[in-house]
């Protein structure tokens, strides 16, 4: 029981550090991408409430979204939008990734908030059902 | 009648110090118990922390967690890989290529890897560099 409970302790340590590193790894590629004009608009992600009822088995407790936001540059269009999320979750290892840490909810916004778009981390990553020990 | 009260503040000083030396010596004992419990406890736990095997789902995790991302490639094809992705499967589609069966061949494998790869700018960037080498196209 003590073991367990220790366990938890350091894997919630643990998760919120790289879920901290994770964040500020996109941020600076972003910041030096949109430096270097390969991107026009300048995105940033955060960590947001996210949706609850996409919950999974690795879900944190609080704080499941991983919001990415337009800043500056040109207003992002809604396909853009669309397209950009498409892009993350095509990519399988940043998406698997994005799962474990406790993340369920990826959320896309523009600059303005008028719109923005939400998908359900597990529909892209086949979760086998662990039994919780 | 001062020297037998003195005398008798003496004895007073004496009797108590004798029963807290003796007292000293119980409280020694039973802190050095104490400690070694202490010690005991924390071994345990940490051989049993040493011996738990990892879940499926500790494993998992940690192989998620391990790999590296590469963000610059993601933010580059969240912007430019619509574009790229067009001009690929448009000079390299299998029916550009039907007189050749060699080149027809390649070709196909060439555009299913560019249907795969449609939001991955690194990869594309690979495959129309070995378009470039194996169909001879000219971008």
């Amino acid at each position: 029981m003590f073991s367990n409970s220790w366990n938890n302790i350091l894997d919630w340590f643990r998760d919120r550090s790289e879920r901290s590193k994770l964040v500020r790894s996109f941020n600076e590629s972003a910041r030096n991408s949109y430096i270097n004009g390969i991107a026009p608009t300048l995105l940033k992600c955060k960590i947001s409430k996210g949706e609850r009822s996409y919950k999974h088995q690795f879900s944190n407790w609080l704080n499941t979204g991983f919001r990415i936001q337009a800043f500056t540059g040109r207003t992002l269009t809604k396909e853009e939008i669309i397209h950009i999320g498409e892009v993350i979750l095509n990519d399988d290892f940043l998406t698997r990734k994005l799962v474990v840490l406790g993340w369920d909810t990826l959320e896309i916004h523009g600059d303005k908030g008028t719109y923005g778009c939400r998908w359900q981390l597990k529909d892209y990553i086949p979760l086998p059902n662990y039994k919780l020990e | 009648m001062n020297d037998t009260v003195v005398q008798h503040s003496l004895r007073i000083i004496e009797n108590l110090k004798s029963h807290t030396s003796e007292g000293a010596d119980n409280f020694n004992i039973w802190l050095w118990i104490a400690i070694a419990e202490f010690v005991i406890i924390v071994l345990l736990i940490l051989f049993k922390m040493i011996n738990v095997k990892p879940s499926k789902m500790q494993l998992e995790k940690e192989e998620a967690i391990n790999k590296e991302v590469d963000f610059s490639n993601i933010i580059n094809s969240s912007f430019n890989s619509t574009e790229l992705y067009k001009v690929l499967i448009g000079k390299c589609h299998p029916d550009k290529f039907a007189t050749d069966p060699y080149l027809n061949a390649i070709a196909d494998k060439l555009f299913q890897e560019i249907t795969q790869n449609k939001t991955n700018v690194k990869r594309l960037e690979e495959i129309k560099k070995e378009a470039k080498d194996k169909l001879k196209i000219n971008f």
